[in-house]
């Protein structure tokens, strides 16, 4: 697979030389709590570039697949605001309670999710080509071309027409990918999409993301696979009872971690591999 | 609508209504105890390894399902007295054809139940070198009891209603009691609205019960 | 005791337009109570009180009453409240498409429910919202889901129709209990009448199960 899978006009990557800083997407004094007793955010700062991949680590229940969440606009944050490319995008403060300010805003983010949530009623093509034609008003012809090549590119022309039930787990992930590159996202969010997967299924779909990481796509990934986050990484942040606690490029914190949770963390993950 | 209600008349009746509701209840209540020690037996049947047992099982219950319970109930009235020659009571005649429809009824439902228990329990079992039968009693009928229970309570209170059937052979159940109320009176609209509300009165905490119940499953399956 | 089985071909033709009405009236407030009750499921979901409490208490009272005495509610009941007569067809049609309304509500009302929050995640997440993913997303798995607990539906209304024979409509069971009284042979009859509604529903209750492996299995999980 070398031709590029994206279509789409790249964002213009700002760099800043400190690694955590960046204008793409800002995360101040982020607040969501479920209740009394569980802080999944906890005064979040977090900065990102254009072109950063961001892996978030960290224990269960740390927050991680809330922040993917409410970038996407599925949950409500309680407090401080997230911009995204510039604009303010996200305030806790504001009348709609912590959703998306702008909806066109939120079509340029794409989420894949664990448990690939394709429609189950419809073909592969139908599946590809629903939010393009309802949302961005392309016509059948035009949405049934785009999802042809991202369908090609992604090895997967033959299942044009297969129902969801008929593909594998590796081939139903892939498709999702597919379906959220149709709207020309500018930024990607995946939350562990290889969990659910069998192993030998997992590649296929890493590869995939690889291969968008290549052609720098913005990506934020929430996985438990250390080894991937390694590869695929522009920055590890590490998340622990809804902060930050420590982030650097992946060398940096898988080998020399600063913070003694970070390391303790990485000891038990790393064992269980 | 100038229709006038006139409730006076149910005074004089009560008694027979009282009389006509324990009917209704001994006919609901035996039938259940019926169908779920039954239904239990005859799910058992149907799943058994040889096909003599399990098919004469799975005929008995689809040809209860697939008939209307009316005729059922018309057909042990008529029939099983002129076949066996024998008498039998109206009421254990009620029972037996209701205790019958909700066994079949039943079965389908714990065999769901059954089938849900996983497998893996059924090799600890055999791992743990449990019988046969204490396998059945101590590890299978417990799970398959409560994935079941809300569709055997709501199999129950079907029964509950399908009794009202009985009037139509002129048992003296709560309809029958209601029924001829009705015709003696001229009071159709407050006598069938007042039966009514008894029978769901009688329905509606069971049905409250299972969408509990259910609610509750719903919430251990989703943790 | 001597039974003669072939005395009930004698009477098939009697037997049939009894097995046509009965069909008759099972398909007509069928389409009725389908379409009522899939109306009915969606006023069930509205969030104002005043549409939510009385169409959920309507289908309690009906689910929680017997069928017979909404039969009789209906055939007696209606005309003395009204002060108009209603012609009997007009009353059994009205019954037992009021009873499928409800029933067949609780159905629509499952199977939206049924619909995993991920599908909804998953139109967030492209922009497919309200209309679009209600008529697209929603709506049709939801109805996909729905076919085998209608048909079954059906076939419940199919048995229950027998219940018309009571109210003197001329259906199967009228026919199978008229005939069975005139010849002194219930026996026969009834097991005749039996085995009639018996092959009429069992194929219908083996369609839910193919349906439910093949169709569901391929589009809706």
């Amino acid at each position: 697979m070398t031709a590029p899978l994206l279509v789409a006009a790249q964002p213009q990557a700002s760099f800043v030389p400190d690694s955590a800083g960046g204008d793409f997407i800002q995360l101040r004094d982020v607040y969501k709590s479920y209740g009394e007793g569980l802080v999944v955010m906890d005064h979040l700062n977090l900065d990102m570039r254009a072109d950063d991949r961001l892996v978030i680590i960290g224990p269960s229940g740390s927050g991680k697949s809330s922040l993917l969440r409410v970038m996407m606009g599925l949950e409500s944050i309680q407090g401080g605001t997230i911009s995204f490319q510039g604009k303010s995008y996200i305030d806790g403060n504001a009348r709609n309670h912590g959703k998306p300010l702008d909806v066109r805003l939120q079509t340029q983010v794409g989420m894949v999710f664990q448990h690939y949530t394709l429609f189950p009623h419809l073909s592969v093509l139908s599946n590809l080509i629903l939010a393009p034609m309802k949302v961005h008003g392309l016509s059948k012809v035009q949405a049934t071309e785009k999802a042809r090549l991202f369908l090609a590119r992604l090895g997967l022309e033959s299942k044009l027409n297969a129902y969801p039930s008929q593909l594998s787990g590796g081939q139903k992930q892939r498709v999702a990918i597919a379906r959220a590159l149709m709207l020309e996202p500018k930024l990607m969010l995946f939350d562990e999409v290889t969990s659910a997967l069998d192993p030998e299924m997992v590649t296929e779909v890493q590869n995939v993301m690889m291969q968008l990481a290549e052609e720098k796509m913005a990506m934020i990934i929430v996985t438990h696979d250390m080894h991937f986050a390694r590869n695929i990484a522009s920055r590890v942040v590490f998340c622990a009872n809804g902060k930050v606690v420590e982030q650097g490029p992946p060398a940096q914190i898988f080998t020399q971690p600063k913070e003694p949770r970070t390391r303790e963390f990485l000891e038990k993950v790393l064992h269980l591999d | 609508m100038n229709y006038q209600f006139d409730f006076h008349f149910l005074t004089g009746n009560f008694g027979a209504l009282w009389e006509g509701l324990k009917v209704t209840l001994q006919l609901a209540l035996v039938s259940n105890v019926v169908g779920l020690i039954l239904g239990f037996g005859l799910c058992l049947l149907t799943l058994n390894r040889w096909f003599f047992i399990r098919w004469p099982a799975q005929l008995f219950i689809e040809f209860f399902r697939c008939t209307p319970a009316l005729l059922q109930i018309v057909w042990f009235f008529y029939c099983l007295p002129m076949l066996f020659n024998v008498f039998i009571d109206p009421i254990t005649m009620g029972v037996l054809a209701l205790g019958l429809n909700l066994t079949a009824f039943n079965a389908e439902a714990y065999r769901a139940g059954v089938q849900a228990v996983p497998r893996e329990h059924l090799d600890a079992c055999v791992a743990l070198g449990l019988r046969p039968w204490q396998r059945t009693l101590y590890v299978i009928l417990p799970q398959a009891l409560r994935t079941a229970l809300p569709v055997l309570m709501t199999n129950g209170i079907s029964i509950l209603q399908q009794s009202a059937l009985v009037a139509i052979v002129a048992v003296a159940d709560l309809m029958y009691v209601g029924k001829s109320i009705a015709t003696e009176a001229y009071r159709p609209l407050e006598t069938y609205s007042l039966i009514a509300l008894i029978y769901f009165a009688l329905s509606l905490p069971i049905a409250q019960l299972v969408q509990w119940l259910e609610r509750r499953q719903d919430t251990a399956l989703a943790r | 005791m001597q039974l003669d089985f072939m005395v009930v071909f004698s009477y098939w033709q009697v037997l049939a337009k009894g097995l046509a009405l009965t069909l008759a009236f099972t398909v007509s407030c069928a389409v009725l109570g389908s379409v009522c009750g899939f109306l009915l499921s969606l006023l069930r979901l509205s969030k104002s009180p005043l549409i939510r409490i009385p169409t959920g208490l309507y289908v309690e009272l009906f689910r929680g009453t017997p069928l017979l005495i909404q039969l009789f509610w209906i055939f007696f009941c209606l005309p003395v409240v009204f002060g108009i007569s209603v012609p009997p067809y007009v009353s059994v049609v009205l019954a037992l498409t009021l009873y499928m309304t409800a029933i067949t509500s609780e159905t629509f009302r499952g199977a939206l429910k049924s619909i995993p929050s991920e599908q909804h995640d998953a139109c967030t997440a492209l922009g497919v919202a309200s209309w679009n993913k209600v008529f697209y997303v929603i709506f049709p798995q939801a109805l996909l889901r729905a076919v085998p607990p209608l048909l079954s539906n059906v076939v419940s209304l199919f048995k229950e129709s027998a219940l018309i024979s009571s109210v003197g409509i001329a259906d199967l069971m009228f026919v199978g209990q008229n005939i069975s009284n005139s010849t002194a042979r219930p026996v026969e009859f009834l097991s005749a009448v039996a085995v009639i509604y018996f092959l009429v529903a069992f194929p219908l209750t083996r369609l839910v199960g193919v349906i439910e492996t093949r169709m569901l299995r391929r589009y809706a999980y």
